[in-house]
């Protein structure tokens, strides 16, 4: 063997080893990426419309919404998860905002910032009327705070 | 030799301790102890200047690690079994409540003291040439500790872990670009919920410790080959060029040699041993200072064990882990506290996630890493490092203030609210 062919034969042999790892840590990161979600669904049915009383929004606990009911304007559902870090922000009556406990975030009726570190808005969802007549929430249809559903 | 002697001289094959031979072989023919040089330097195991904090740190590293297998008997890292295992090592298991307690205090105290200990080696210098990668090494130790301690906070799946764990995971995604994805591999998921727990159990009880050890195996041997520690900076002012001495008489067969003097070698006893001349690089004046590992610093270093196991079983007979209700994802306490250590941190954060979460603390630890590198002011004395001094003291300062805020000073809503004034509750 001459020097060159050693040379390129080292490059091949070099180059070989380098994506080997590449693709090993790949693999590593891959695996460790979760396939499967035993995780609550995004999209959920939380009942009837008359199970829902009007003016004080109900709390559903395991979903972490807040479901609102209108005599004129109808349902309209909003995220209870800060958009600071994650905590569960409480809705009090007494001023009609949510507070956060975590940071001290403040949100409006509609979900908008009013005071602390939150940078943006809590959510919104779309929610919709089934056939079977109960409502339908989708966490992942993000919709403006004047989405209303008339029943 | 009757039996008896013959399998103890089997197993211990040095000389008496009472010999100068006996006393190094001690330290050189065992595999746990020979990472001590056989003689050690009396000025350098001063307690003034070390504190002895590293080894007090290393020490509160043992003891979580036994009574963190201990407590592995009985826990079980799935939601519902994890606070019920901590409910029965509460109340029913026998010593369970001393086993947590011990646990839990161990490891507060060791990031206190593994935060003390990198304030002495600043402090007194130690970080400069040769030590420089050590103190790198040093604040990886540093990070791996923090992650132990947020890891274990988890476990007992209560109120308490459930929303620090979430609060600090959202911290991580707000770094740009990899933080969703940095997030989802941590937790295993998008909530903190069952596969988040087991991977927060693998990392605690696995992966961290094994990283930990390794390093502190490197941390170790680097202090020993760097020469030990660095000396006290009450011995820095005369510096003598070592000089060659000859202590010891030649075997019969070379004849006297000389060896090239080295300044950083701190060992030459090996020589006893393999019966070669014994040539020893030492200042003149440094000689008597010497003295045998054994027992001297073997004592020092026993009394510190011992005084670190006593400390937190006195502490753990009389103060308990805290445990609060089961977590509840549906309702955050009021206010939600992060680990006292990381309320500097939530401090930060509750001005600006992405600036007090991620910016400000990652340019604090390249900062801590580079130290080393961007002090290249060769003196030790302190009137020489001023502005090193300012620097590092504002830093750990500021650290503190935030810290203090953080745990005193913040009430429900995380509003302003002075330690003296009682509130109960929110506003509803
Ligand atoms: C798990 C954490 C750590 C353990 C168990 C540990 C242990 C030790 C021990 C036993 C010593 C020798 C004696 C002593 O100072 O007590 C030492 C020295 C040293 N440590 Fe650490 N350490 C840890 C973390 C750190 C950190 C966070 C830093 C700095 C960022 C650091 C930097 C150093 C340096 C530079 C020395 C040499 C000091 C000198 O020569 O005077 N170590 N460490
Ligand atoms: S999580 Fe709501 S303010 Fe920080």
């Amino acid at each position: 063997m001459n020097r060159r062919s050693f040379l390129s034969w080292g490059a091949v042999g070099v180059a070989a080893l380098c994506s080997g790892v590449v693709v090993s840590l790949g693999a590593v990161l891959k695996f460790l990426t979760p396939t499967v979600f035993y995780e609550p669904p995004q999209a959920f049915k939380i009942g009837n419309p008359g199970d829902f009383p009007f003016g004080q929004p109900t709390f559903l606990v395991e979903e972490k919404i807040y479901v609102f009911r209108d005599r004129v304007k109808g349902f309209a559902v909003a995220s209870a998860v800060c958009t600071h870090l994650g905590c569960t922000v409480a809705h009090f009556s007494s001023d009609d905002r949510f507070h956060c406990p975590c940071h001290g975030s403040v949100f409006g009726a509609d979900g908008a910032v009013i005071h602390g570190p939150a940078p943006r808005a809590l959510d919104w969802y779309e929610v919709t009327q089934t056939r079977d007549g109960q409502l339908r929430v989708d966490k992942d249809k993000i919709v403006p705070p004047t989405y209303r559903l008339m029943v | 030799m009757n039996i008896f002697q013959e399998i103890w001289k089997s197993i211990v094959r040095r000389d008496p301790l009472s010999t100068d031979k006996g006393k190094s072989e001690l330290v050189f023919m065992n595999v746990w102890l020979h990472i001590h040089p056989a003689k050690v330097k009396k000025e350098n195991m001063k307690f003034t200047h070390s504190f002895y904090l590293g080894f007090i740190t290393f020490f509160l590293f043992i003891i979580l690690v036994t009574t963190g297998i201990a407590l592995m008997a009985y826990y079980r890292p799935y939601p519902p079994h994890a606070y019920q295992d901590m409910k029965d090592l509460q109340f029913v298991v026998f010593m369970g409540p001393f086993l947590r307690n011990m646990h839990r205090w161990a490891a507060h105290g060791m990031v206190i003291c593994v935060f003390l200990h990198m304030c002495r080696v600043f402090y007194t210098g130690s970080y400069k040439k040769p030590r420089q990668f050590n103190w790198v090494i040093g604040v990886f130790l540093l990070l791996l500790t923090l992650g132990m301690s947020f890891t274990g906070y988890l476990m007992p799946w209560d109120q308490l872990a459930y929303w620090a764990i979430t609060v600090g995971t959202n911290i991580g995604s707000y770094a740009p670009i990899v933080g969703g994805q940095l997030r989802e591999l941590l937790l295993g998921g998008h909530t903190v919920g069952e596969a988040a727990l087991l991977r927060f159990y693998v990392l605690h009880v696995a992966l961290l410790p094994a990283v930990l050890i390794l390093f502190t195996i490197v941390h170790f041997w680097r202090v020993r080959k760097d020469g030990g520690l660095s000396r006290p900076l009450w011995k820095l002012k005369k510096k003598t060029p070592p000089q060659l001495v000859t202590i010891g008489a030649p075997a019969e067969v070379a004849a006297l040699q000389t060896v090239p003097a080295s300044t950083t070698k701190t060992y030459g006893l090996m020589e006893v041993v393999t019966g070669k001349p014994i040539f020893e690089t030492i200042a003149p004046e440094e000689a008597d200072e010497e003295v045998f590992s054994y027992p001297y610093a073997f004592v020092r270093e026993a009394v510190t064990l011992m005084a670190t196991v006593t400390t937190i079983m006195t502490i753990s007979l009389f103060f308990n882990a805290p445990l609060e209700e089961l977590a509840n994802p549906a309702k955050t306490p009021n206010p939600a506290k992060a680990p006292w250590y990381f309320l500097g941190l939530q401090e930060l954060v509750s001005h600006s996630a992405l600036l007090g979460g991620v910016v400000i603390p990652g340019l604090m630890v390249v900062a801590l890493l580079l130290i080393p590198y961007i002090d290249r002011n060769p003196s030790r004395h302190l009137r020489d490092r001023k502005w090193a001094l300012w620097i590092f003291t504002i830093f750990v300062v500021a650290n503190l203030i935030l810290i203090v805020i953080g745990t005193f000073f913040r009430g429900p809503g995380w509003a302003l609210v002075p330690p003296w004034v009682h509130v109960t509750g929110g506003v509803e």
